[in-house]
């Protein structure tokens, strides 16, 4: 078995690194490191290959002291042993494809509550570590703030498991609130309150180059004491550098901005604020804004009520490689068309909404632009965490529902390309 | 809002992998111990079969015996200088890995760094380099958002059975302490030569050339010494600008940090003070990423109140010990330029300085760790055999047991990753004087 990288047979399976077929040909690199990588590789795979061999025999020779070499712990394996022991594992929440959550407390002090978030192995996907654990893993170690749920620890499980141990959010999530019409009712003070901590959360994520990426009312669970918390960062990723491409097909379909379903692979914080707005829309009309049943669908329902996107309202526009709308141009409404829909939250809110539902990404106001923004100190005042309506039945079995949900890419549409090749004839029969 | 010192001294790079230099030779000491003892251990209790060429009888004869027992199949342990050694060429292995491979700058270094923090708290002796090195890469691509398919990246190293890298993932994800995210100074390094760009007296063909030289050593000094345990990203950053171009660097350090003290006779130069808004961004002795050197603009002279706050923050004292602290870090990668590359594949230096460590370590590696696959293997059985009880496990275990430190509760998040290891979030403390050697793995994860 070949280790010294330099002696590998050369291939080009990683080119997605690879700018240029030329830069990637490992001949080259070959041929100019093969005076040292001889010597340097005969060593290596000498010694290697030896230790191979004897580790082999050794493992295989030795197979009734596995579990007493398991039992005799490292450093960092009792370390992860105590981590795992703070924690009393208790009754399943739910169980999913991705992950099964339970419910949990200190083991030292039984009434701190946390939601213990078991990663499956997952079948389908055969390259070790699921992306959307190495994502949440990765930002919500980082990221720490009132408003996004906390990674208070992590462990291993026996099984080689991992185990994300989650602040408890028993009050369920902001979609609950909005879809029980009969029985939750709220006001503009309300809105203002969730709002006000959803934006903080998203400008905190972009204010560390993170975008999240799957923004939406089942994202947003409600902790004890009100507070909104944004959880599953399983789509998240850093800000790209300039230039490189990110994938389009991300954030659940009724919260997608028009740039990635037009395709954009360059793209920044406004996909999330588009996210936020529609959050904003649905918080007021209590029913998914525009829920298009597919991307075509979606496309149209942005056309129709928020304007068609052209060149003229968004230069560029066209040059997005998906770029398909309907062949009748809907002009951008004005302030004055929310009104009747969107009044409720005032017109500065009216005006924050609009501002975040621009079809141009460039023209969308910023997640710090809504922190700043007048209509957090109009009238009303936005209502205290603690006076906010709240839902007493069935919080924990949403939260256990929304931790265990796979999030990985937009799985709706298995056939996405063909489905956006067919668009332009799709628009061609609904006309 | 919080300042990019703050914010750094968050993340986990800072909070988990940031330590001294007496305390990384202090753990590492400890590793090295620690291995030794736990494999002459295993060694002695399962004495290794005759013909898999661990040979220990023979190679100890004439063997000193370190810990002064009288075992008489013990071999000869690698010392912590020699484990130094085997890192650092397998960082250089892992480097042209990365290259053949045409990964980006940023994989490689996240991989380089994963690499190093790995055997910061394990020992070579008890997991085999060669292996995590391919393991590092395969995980630095994942935490950097690209996720190969494990047959192709195989290929790639030419291993036909991946099931090695697997095996060392979750290995490698413990060994890090869960902590992904790798601040590098490459952003840092853009952002100085945008800031240069602005000056009016510098030319562009000076800083062009001083990027390149400053991003070619970016790409290999830090990576391969210990800068990324003591030093933020925008010190490395100050430190390879300086060593392509000593006076860029020193003009960004005192246009930083140039705030004098009006004079009492009224004859002070006040013209450059910064405004308050440039002034939250503050302090390069941590600052992170881009802004290391914040916009300064040239403002009106304001109320006096701020004056010390300015001269806390950007004023001489800082910028001497920026100054130092950059001139230490320069002093670290200028024994591994990139020059260097051609040492550590050079034949006479492998055969003269690894292949005789690598021969020991032969001897004396972990009978138990170092088949990845086999551990792997081991620990399913044990879990399969436990499976029934795992998810209820916990609780049937025998109650509190009130195990040292505190627990994170629900409402105490701040601290849980270990904020508290010393003062409170908020207090400003060096890598330096952060940690002490009484925890040595730093605060509880």
């Amino acid at each position: 078995m070949a280790v010294s990288p330099l002696v590998a047979p050369p291939t080009d399976t990683l080119e997605r690194h690879a700018p240029s077929r030329a830069t990637s040909s490992p001949f080259k690199r070959h041929a100019s490191a093969a005076p040292s990588s001889n010597g340097n590789g005969n060593g290596n795979g000498n010694g290697n290959g030896n230790g191979n061999g004897t580790a082999r025999l050794l493992g295989l020779g030795r197979a009734p002291s596995s579990a007493a070499a398991a039992a005799t712990l490292d450093p960092i394996e009792q370390m992860n042993e105590d981590e795992k022991r703070k924690y009393v594992k208790g009754k399943k929440l739910g169980e999913g494809t991705y992950a099964n959550v339970y419910l949990g407390h200190s083991r030292r002090d039984p009434s701190v509550l946390v939601a213990i978030k078991k990663i499956k192995v997952q079948s389908q996907y055969r390259d070790g570590m699921a992306p959307d654990a190495v994502r949440e893993l990765k930002y919500l170690r980082e990221l720490r703030h009132p408003n996004i749920i906390s990674l208070l620890s992590v462990f291993s499980s026996k099984d080689q498991n991992l185990n994300l141990v989650l602040e408890y959010l028993p009050l369920g999530d902001l979609e609950m609130l909005i879809r029980d019409v009969d029985r939750v009712r709220y006001g503009a003070g309300d809105i203002k309150a969730w709002m006000g901590m959803l934006a903080r959360a998203v400008w905190f994520c972009h204010d560390n180059a993170v975008l999240h990426r799957d923004i939406k009312p089942n994202n947003l669970l409600i902790a004890a004491d009100g507070e909104v918390k944004l959880a599953d960062f399983g789509l998240a990723r850093a800000f790209a550098d300039p230039g490189r491409r990110m994938t389009a097909n991300v954030i659940t379909r009724w919260y997608r901005p028009p740039e990635l379903l037009f395709g954009a692979r360059h793209y920044g914080g406004a996909v999330d604020v588009w996210s936020v707005g529609m959050v904003f829309a649905e918080l007021i009309i209590r029913a998914p804004y525009l829920a298009g049943n597919t991307e075509v669908e979606q496309i149209a329902l942005i056309c129709r009520q928020i304007g068609t996107p052209t060149e003229d309202n968004w230069p560029g526009v066209t040059r997005l490689r998906e770029y398909t709308v309907p062949s009748e141009t809907v002009p951008v409404w004005g302030r004055d068309a929310y009104v009747g829909r969107f009044g409720a939250v005032g017109p500065d809110g009216v005006d924050l909404l609009v501002r975040t539902l621009a079809l141009d990404p460039r023209k969308r106001i910023t997640a710090r632009g809504m922190l700043e923004h007048g209509w957090w100190r109009s009238e009303p005042k936005p209502t205290r965490k603690e006076d906010l309506p709240r839902k007493s039945e069935g919080g924990e079995e949403k939260m256990g529902a929304d931790l265990k949900r796979r999030n990985g890419l937009v799985e709706d549409e298995p056939n996405a390309r063909g489905a956006k090749v067919a668009r332009k004839l799709d628009f061609g029969q609904a006309k | 809002m919080a300042t990019e010192d703050a914010r750094y001294r968050q993340s986990s790079q800072y909070e988990l992998w940031s330590f001294s230099p007496a305390q990384l030779a202090a753990l590492r000491e400890k590793t090295n111990s620690a291995a030794r003892s736990r494999i002459a251990e295993r060694l002695s209790s399962h004495p290794a079969p005759s013909s898999n060429g661990f040979s220990v009888s023979t190679s100890s004869a004439n063997t000193p015996d370190p810990d002064g027992t009288s075992t008489p199949a013990l071999p000869e342990f690698l010392t912590p200088a020699e484990e130094g050694l085997v890192v650092t060429f397998y960082t250089s292995e892992l480097l042209r890995a990365g290259d053949h491979a045409d990964m980006s700058d940023e994989i490689k270094a996240t991989a380089a760094a994963f690499l190093r923090r790995f055997y910061v708290t394990n020992s070579i002796m008890t997991y085999p380099p060669p292996q995590m090195l391919i393991v590092a890469l395969f995980f630095g691509c994942k935490a950097e958002g690209s996720f190969p398919s494990i047959t192709e990246f195989g290929e790639t190293f030419g291993k036909e059975n991946p099931e090695e890298i697997l095996a060392g993932e979750f290995l490698l994800c413990q060994g890090l302490r869960f902590a992904l995210d790798v601040k590098h100074p490459f952003r840092a390094l853009r952002g100085a030569v945008m800031e240069l760009g602005t000056l009016p007296d510098i030319e562009a063909t000076r800083i062009a050339a001083a990027e390149r030289r400053a991003r070619d050593i970016l790409r290999f000094s830090p990576l391969i010494t210990d800068a990324y345990f003591h030093y933020t990203p925008s010190q490395i950053m100050l430190a390879a600008l300086s060593l392509a171009d000593r006076g860029l660097a020193e003009r960004l350090i005192q246009q930083t940090f140039h705030y004098v003290p009006p004079q009492p006779d009224g004859g002070a130069d006040d013209t450059a003070l910064l405004d308050a808004a440039a002034a939250t961004t503050t302090t390069t002795t941590t600052t992170t990423t881009t802004t290391t050197t914040t916009t300064t603009r040239h403002t009106p002279r304001s109320g006096g109140s701020s004056q010390e706050d300015r001269a806390a923050i950007i004023g001489s004292h800082i910028r001497d010990k920026v100054l130092g602290t950059v001139e230490a870090c320069r002093d670290m990668l200028s024994k591994e330029l990139p020059e260097r590359r051609g040492h550590w594949t050079n034949k006479a230096v492998i055969k003269a300085q690894i292949q005789p460590i690598r021969k020991k370590l032969n001897k004396c590696r972990d009978p138990e760790r170092w088949n990845l696959v086999e551990l792997q293997r081991a620990r399913r059985e044990q879990a399969s055999r436990k499976a029934d009880s795992e998810d209820d496990e916990p609780e049937a275990n025998e109650g509190p047991t009130g195990r040292g430190g505190g627990i994170p509760g629900a409402g105490a998040d701040g601290d849980v990753f270990g904020g508290g290891g010393g003062g409170g979030p908020g207090k400003r403390r060096t890598v330096v004087e952060k940690k002490g050697l009484d925890d040595p793995f730093g605060p509880a994860l």
